[in-house]
C-alpha cells in the first residue's frame, strides 16, 4: 500500500507543471495557439496507456491533474480513453460527446480538428464519425468550443474499464481545477491589502482558503485511490471512481465559487482569471457524471 | 502507487481478524466513566496479554515494535470486529505515551510505559484552563520550585477521566513571571496526591467523563518533569502533532461502518425515498472513501519520508466534521424517536450530543482551519 507520487512520478508531475506553465498557461485559456495540439500530442500524454505502453493510470491521474489545472483541452481526455480503447488507428485528434439518446443531436465538445467524437455513457464507450461541414459555437467554458451533430456510424467497446477510464482522467481534470482556484485565491489573499495587511490575515478569508485546501486535499486522495483500484482492476473501481468524480466536481464547483469571493470586485470580472475556473467546474458537471446510486449502494 | 497489501501484511490482518473474533466481549462498555474503569482496564490488560497493546510501541517498554502499517491494519480490523473503545487508557495509549516515548528518560519510560499498555495506569491530560483554551500558551497554573519539587497551585479544565486517573499529563508555568509559550514544563502529576481536588462536570449528553482539576500545594518531584524544565510547550506540542497524525484512524473506520448502517436503516423505514437523503447518503459514502484514501495517504507518507506530509492536518479536520454530519444524519434517520432521549441511553442521540466534543476538543475547528491556512497555504499568520 503506497499513496506518494514515487520519483519517477514526480518528475512527470514536474515537468507537465513545467511545460503547461511555458505553454498552455491558464490566464491565456482563450488565445491558445493554433498549433497547440500538436504539441500536445508531441507530449505522449493521450498514448501514456495506450496498448504498447506500460504507465499506470495512476502515473495518469497524477499528470491529468496537472493538465486540469491550466484548464487545458478537453479533447486530450477523450483522445487519451480512444487511443487507449479502441485499436484501429485514431491517430489524430478525438472530441468528446455527451451522453445523448438516439435520435435528439450530440452535442460535441472540443470539435476543432477533431474527425472522430468520444461518447461516455456508464455501460460503454462508442465512437462516432464527424461530419466535415459543421459550425462551431462557444460553450460557458471559454476554453471549449462544441458542434452539435447527428448520429453517425459508430464502433464501441463494452469493456466495463473503458467509460471508468473516462471517468477517470474527468476526475483528474476536475481536481486539477479545485487546486487552480485554491492557489489563485490563496496567492491573491497573500498579495491583496486592505485594513493595511494582507487580507489572508483575516480569519474569514483565511478560513475561505482553508476549506478550499480540505476540499481539494480530499479529492486528490479519492482520485489516487480510485486510479489505483482500476489499475488493479478492484471490484469495487466503479464506485472509487466514481466518488472521485463526485468529490473532484464539487471541489472544483466549490472552489471556482469560493476563488471569486476571495478575490471582491476583481473576482467579478471578465478580465480577471477566477471565472475561468468557475465555468471549466461547470462544464465538467457534464462529462461522465457520478452516479449517485451506484455511490449509495458503496463498497463492497 | 498502489493499494494492495503484502504477503506478510495479510497474513497479520488475518491474525488480527482471527484473534478479535474470538475474544472481543460480548457486552458493551458502560457508558459512565466510573462504571467503565473496571471494563476498561481488564480488556486493556487482555489486549495487552495476547500481544495487541503498542502494536508499534518500541519492545523494550512492553510494545511490539511493528510497523505503521501493522498499526493501521490492527486498528482497521479492530473497529470492524466492533471492538470496545479503548476509553479510559484513550489518554495514556494515544497521548501520554506516545509523548513519553519521544521525549522521556529511560527511567521514566521504563515506569511508566508497560504500566499503561497492561491497563494498571490510568492517564489524564491537564492542558486546558478556565483561561486558557483555544489559546494554550496563556495557561497560568505555576509550579513553584522549593528544593527538588515543584509545588503546584492553579485549576486545569476539560480534563477527560480525572476522576479515576492516576497520572496526569500537567503543563504548568515553572518560571515565575514568564510569557506565552516560555516557561512552561511538562510534568507528570500524581493524581492521588494531596492537594489535589476534582469536581467532575456532566456533559449534556449526560456523562461525567471530564472535570475540573484544582491544585493546592500539589507536591511533584522535579524528577517528574519531562523534556527538561522550560520546555513544555514543545513537548506539549509532539503529542498534539501525533493526535493530528495517525490518532484517528479507529474513528475513520467507524465511519465506514455508520454511513453503511444509515444507508440500511434509511433503505428499512423508507426515508430514502426522500432525494435530498439519498444524495446526502450517496455524498458521505464517496467522503468516506476519501477519508480512507487520505488516511493511506498520510501513511504512507510516514513510511517514505519519516513524517506526515503538510496535509495531514486536513485529515483531522474533515475527520470530526464528517464525523458530525454522519451523527447529524442518524438522528434525523430517527424521526420522533429523537423526543424520547433521556440520560443514560445508548444511541444515535447519545453520540450526535457527544460528537460536539470532534470539532472542539484539542484545537477546535477554527484553530484548525487557521493552521491550514498558514501551514499549507502560507498565509501570514493571525496571532
Amino acid at each position: 500500500m503506497d499513496l506518494t507520487l514515487d520519483d519517477e512520478q514526480e518528475a512527470l508531475r514536474t515537468a507537465t507543471a513545467d511545460w503547461c506553465r511555458a505553454h498552455m498557461p491558464l490566464e491565456e485559456v482563450r488565445s491558445r495557439p493554433t498549433g497547440l495540439w500538436g504539441d500536445l500530442e508531441a507530449m505522449g500524454w493521450t498514448g501514456m496507456t495506450a496498448p504498447g505502453m506500460d504507465l499506470d493510470h495512476a502515473t495518469e491521474a497524477v499528470v491529468f491533474s496537472e493538465l486540469g489545472r491550466v484548464l487545458a483541452p478537453i479533447g486530450l481526455i477523450s483522445t487519451t480513453a480512444a487511443r487507449r480503447w479502441f485499436a484501429d488507428g485514431f491517430d489524430g485528434k478525438v472530441a468528446l460527446a455527451l451522453p445523448a439518446e438516439e435520435p435528439s443531436d450530440m452535442r460535441v465538445l472540443d470539435p476543432g480538428g477533431s474527425h472522430a467524437a468520444l461518447m461516455w455513457t456508464a455501460s460503454g464507450l462508442r465512437l462516432f464519425d464527424m461530419p466535415n461541414d459543421r459550425t462551431h459555437a462557444p460553450t460557458i467554458d471559454l476554453s471549449t468550443d462544441q458542434s452539435r451533430q447527428q448520429w453517425t456510424t459508430s464502433v464501441s467497446t463494452e469493456d466495463a474499464a473503458a467509460p471508468l477510464h473516462l471517468q477517470l482522467l474527468a476526475a483528474a481534470y476536475a481536481v486539477g481545477c479545485a487546486d487552480a482556484a485554491r492557489d489563485m485565491a490563496a496567492d491573491y489573499a497573500k498579495l491583496r491589502q486592505q485594513f493595511e495587511r494582507p487580507i489572508g490575515w483575516f480569519q474569514a478569508l483565511k478560513h475561505i482558503c482553508s476549506d478550499m485546501a480540505v476540499r481539494a486535499a480530499v479529492a486528490r486522495s479519492q482520485l489516487y485511490y480510485a486510479a489505483c483500484s482500476l489499475d488493479a482492476r478492484d471490484t469495487d473501481a466503479a464506485f472509487h471512481i466514481a466518488a472521485a468524480k463526485r468529490l473532484g466536481d464539487q471541489a472544483a464547483l466549490d472552489n471556482g465559487r469560493a476563488n471569486i469571493q476571495v478575490h471582491g470586485g476583481i473576482g467579478m470580472t471578465d478580465e480577471a482569471s477566477p471565472h475561468l475556473c468557475l465555468k471549466r467546474a461547470h462544464l465538467l458537471q457534464f462529462i461522465a457524471p457520478a452516479d449517485a446510486a451506484l455511490l449509495l449502494e458503496g463498497a463492497a | 502507487m498502489d493499494i494492495g497489501f503484502s504477503v506478510e501484511e495479510t497474513r497479520f490482518r488475518e491474525e488480527c481478524r482471527d484473534w478479535l473474533h474470538a475474544n472481543v466481549p460480548a457486552e458493551k462498555r458502560p457508558l459512565d466513566a466510573v462504571d467503565a474503569i473496571g471494563f476498561d482496564k481488564a480488556w486493556q490488560r487482555r489486549l495487552f496479554d495476547a500481544g495487541w497493546a503498542g502494536i508499534n510501541w518500541p519492545a523494550d517498554y512492553g510494545g511490539r515494535g511493528l510497523s505503521i502499517v501493522q498499526q493501521v491494519i490492527w486498528l482497521e480490523e479492530y473497529a470492524k470486529a466492533h471492538a470496545p473503545w479503548i476509553g479510559a487508557n484513550f489518554v495514556g495509549i494515544n497521548h501520554g505515551g506516545p509523548t513519553l516515548i519521544l521525549n522521556a528518560s529511560e527511567e521514566q519510560k521504563a515506569y511508566h510505559l508497560p504500566r499503561i499498555l497492561k491497563g494498571e495506569a490510568i492517564w489524564c491530560q491537564g492542558f486546558s484552563e478556565p483561561g486558557a483554551g483555544s489559546d494554550l500558551a496563556g495557561i497560568k497554573t505555576r509550579g513553584r520550585i522549593e528544593g527538588d519539587e515543584l509545588v503546584v497551585n492553579g485549576s486545569k479544565i476539560w480534563t477527560s477521566f480525572a476522576h479515576v486517573a492516576d497520572w496526569q499529563e500537567l503543563v504548568l508555568r515553572t518560571e515565575e513571571g514568564s510569557q506565552r509559550h516560555a516557561g512552561l514544563s511538562w510534568a507528570i502529576c500524581d493524581m492521588h496526591a494531596p492537594g489535589i481536588t476534582v469536581r467532575p462536570i456532566r456533559k449534556m449528553s449526560g456523562q461525567t467523563e471530564f472535570a475540573e482539576v484544582f491544585y493546592d500545594d500539589v507536591r511533584i518531584p522535579l524528577s517528574n518533569v519531562v523534556g527538561g524544565l522550560g520546555n513544555g510547550w514543545k513537548v506539549a506540542m509532539s503529542t498534539l502533532s501525533f493526535e493530528r497524525g495517525t490518532g484517528f484512524i479507529a474513528e475513520q473506520v467507524k465511519a465506514g461502518q455508520e454511513i453503511a448502517e444509515l444507508v440500511t436503516t434509511a433503505r428499512a423505514n423508507g426515508m430514502i425515498k426522500d432525494d435530498r437523503i439519498a444524495d446526502q447518503l450517496a455524498q458521505m459514502r464517496a467522503e468516506v472513501a476519501a477519508l480512507r484514501a487520505m488516511t493511506y495517504r498520510n501513511i504512507s507518507e510516514v513510511v517514505r519520508i519519516g513524517q506526515p506530509g503538510p496535509e495531514a492536518s486536513v485529515i483531522r479536520l474533515f475527520t470530526s466534521e464528517l464525523g458530525q454530519r454522519l451523527e447529524r444524519m442518524a438522528v434525523l434517520l430517527m424521526g420522533e424517536d429523537l423526543i424520547d432521549f433521556a440520560y443514560g441511553d445508548d444511541n444515535a442521540v447519545q453520540d450526535y450530543l457527544r460528537g460536539f466534543a470532534a470539532t472542539i476538543a484539542g484545537g477546535t475547528a477554527q484553530i484548525q482551519r487557521d493552521i491550514i491556512g498558514e501551514r499549507l497555504l502560507g498565509l501570514p499568520k493571525s496571532r
